[in-house]
């Protein structure tokens, strides 16, 4: 079942637009009212989608990022243990995952900054990353303009010369695309939470990146930006491969087109449809997420068949993972995974 | 000879040949202290030159005692002390702080443990402490030179590296190993300011300008220039005025002062700037 599961058709799924595609934000729509199908859509998709086998990566198109088989330790404490997924090409995966999952460390393991166990295949071979950190610590009394900032590293003129107008014409336009051009004579320092978040995206658009990696980006913003930024990376899904970590599940759901659940290992992945299932998040999070899934669909987890709400150890999550798959019987298209036998 | 037009010009503004000298000396240790000094204040290394100013006693010591010329050994000590800094932060758990005041005291308590075995280091000791602008030789001028166009160089091709990691993440531009030649540079920029200030006073060369600048700038290339423009002035001002008979003080003390004291006013145009904007 499993093995199935697994080995699905890459080309039988026609490449029909991405659940929460479009213009418009569904990102306040799916969060205040979870579970409830969105505006604009034919039926409540979870359920109707939920028979749907749909592979990440339309005909002919390699994943942008594969990763087999890929292990992470520090020390004598492994963080991350036999992890498989695929990143589509040119679509939205949204890592998620209870804290202490590893899913930094994965994203970390992805952009090659860390040593790590088995392979990771990237289409391109070489791609350039574009990345947007999870805080944005930086020194906020550091006399430093946005336009200045922006060239920094891009450009190989030095900055107390001044900004070259090439450069200068292309921050702009990379500003512009996350609707901060407005920004560009401001101290870095004097710009709010949401405001910094989308000019540390432009920075990372400089790169002309293949694949833009964002680590939590909602964290330290308001509500009105963080439905901004995700109006922004609505927009970006056709032009580039995005990898997101999020804690946002409501947003997961609505701006996902892949979702990677992660606890340790690879818990399940799959369309949104597929993983926002309380089987699924209750697996990867504990019984916690019931919470997210009020009513009668609320699952209610025999003694000892869920992972305790805290991560347990790896070798258990994974376990975890593997009797859910095999016992539920994971709906068609959902990758369970994380058993050794992958 | 071009030295000689250089000097020929200082002696528009200073008499005696020695403070024509001591003039250029300042004026190529503007160059190297001010960008630096902008670095380190951005980097919060502030108590690095310190670290790096007290290694030319043990470097001093060890010279004498393997009978090596004593400037390259101090510069030679310097720089090893320096990358040692830099390799401790990248390769410990601990903060940067830390690392600099372990070796900062490591390199102090080497050099007078030496120093104090060999007493005839002593005199070299005790003109490194205060250090004297006045009685730079035309080789020592000459190396603040070759630092300055080094600088000049530095500046052009990594500045904006090392001003790119105090804002982006680490492993996302910055960093790497131009962290050590940061390191090294500033190490040999230190030391080379030893001789012109003394120990005491070495840090506060780099630092004052480079915290007028924050203070007062908008932006890295206005917080660049203001830190070139304090140093110069500083320095010169503070020549001048020491050799003024009427005030008649120690040169290196009276530049640093001078520096201290710009500092101080642009701390106060600020809050006078805030009450103004405050109504």
């Amino acid at each position: 079942m499993r093995d199935t599961a697994v080995n699905l058709p890459q080309d039988d799924a026609p490449d029909r637009p991405a659940p929460g595609g479009g213009a418009s934000c569904h990102c306040c729509a799916a969060a205040a009212s979870p579970g409830v199908g969105r505006p604009g859509e034919a039926g409540p998709h979870p359920a109707a989608a939920a028979g749907e086998a749909r592979a990440p990566c339309g005909a002919g198109e390699r994943p942008a990022v594969e990763v087999s088989r890929l292990g992470v330790s520090l020390g004598r404490y492994e963080i991350l243990r036999n992890v498989s997924l695929t990143v589509p090409p040119r679509r939205q995966t949204v890592v998620i995952g209870p804290n202490g999952a590893g899913k930094s460390t994965l994203v970390r393991a992805i952009l090659g900054e860390i040593d790590h166990t088995g392979a990771i295949a990237y289409s391109p071979e070489r791609p350039r990353f574009g990345y947007v950190p999870q805080r944005l610590d930086f020194d906020r009394h550091l006399p430093l303009t946005v336009a200045e900032f922006m060239a920094l590293g891009r450009s190989r003129w030095p900055v107390w010369l001044g900004t070259p107008r090439r450069v200068r014409a292309e921050s702009l336009e990379r500003l512009a695309m996350v609707r901060a051009e407005h920004l560009h004579p401001r101290p870095l320092g004097s710009l709010s939470g949401g405001e910094s978040q989308r000019v540390f995206l432009a920075r990372a658009l400089m790169a002309d990146p293949d694949i833009l990696v964002l680590d939590e980006p909602a964290t330290g913003v308001d509500v009105i930006g963080e439905q901004l930024l995700c109006e922004i990376l609505e927009g970006f899904k056709r032009d580039f491969t995005v990898l997101m970590v999020s804690h946002d599940l409501a947003a997961a759901r609505a701006h996902g087109d892949w979702i990677v659940c992660l606890n340790r290992t690879v818990v399940a992945e799959g369309a949104p449809e597929d993983i926002f299932r309380p089987e699924i998040i209750s697996l990867a999070f504990g019984i916690h997420q019931s919470l997210l899934f009020s009513g009668p669909a609320a699952p209610t987890l025999a003694a000892g068949q869920g992972p305790a709400p805290a991560p347990a150890g790896p070798a258990r999550a994974g376990d975890a993972a593997g009797e859910g798959a095999a016992g539920g019987g994971g709906p068609a298209g959902l990758r369970a995974a994380g058993g050794p036998g992958r | 000879m071009t030295l000689q037009t250089v000097y020929d010009f200082l002696g528009l503004f200073y008499g005696p040949l020695f403070m024509r000298k001591a003039a250029l000396a300042l004026l190529l240790l503007s160059v190297s202290a001010s960008g630096t000094g902008v670095l380190v204040v951005s980097r919060r290394m502030a108590f690095f030159p310190d670290a790096a100013g007290h290694t030319v006693f043990a470097g001093l010591a060890l010279g004498l005692i393997l009978g090596l010329p004593v400037a390259p050994a101090v510069l030679g000590f310097g720089v090893c002390v320096g990358l040692l800094i830099i390799w401790l932060v990248r390769h410990s758990n601990l903060a940067t702080d830390t690392v600099i005041g372990l070796v900062f005291s490591g390199g102090v308590a080497l050099g007078l443990a030496l120093v104090s075995r060999y007493p005839e280091a002593q005199g070299s000791v005790n003109r490194l402490f205060l250090g004297d602008v006045l009685t730079l030789g035309d080789g020592e001028i000459a190396l603040l030179a070759a630092l300055a166009a080094a600088s000049v160089l530095f500046y052009v091709f990594l500045y904006n590296r090392l001003m790119l990691s105090c804002v982006a993440p680490p492993g996302h531009g910055g960093g790497g190993r131009a962290d050590y030649v940061f390191g090294g540079f500033l190490s040999l920029v230190v030391v080379a300011a030893v001789q012109a200030v003394g120990v005491l006073l070495v840090s506060a060369l780099l630092i004052a300008p480079a915290a007028c600048g924050r203070m007062t700038a908008g932006s890295g290339r206005g917080m660049f220039w203001t830190a070139f423009a304090v140093s110069l002035v500083s320095g010169q001002a503070g020549l001048a005025l020491s050799y003024h008979p009427a005030v008649n003080t120690s040169t290196g003390a009276t530049v640093v002062f001078i520096s201290i004291a710009i500092f101080g006013l642009a701390v106060l145009a600020r809050k006078l700037r805030g009450l103004a904007a405050k109504g």
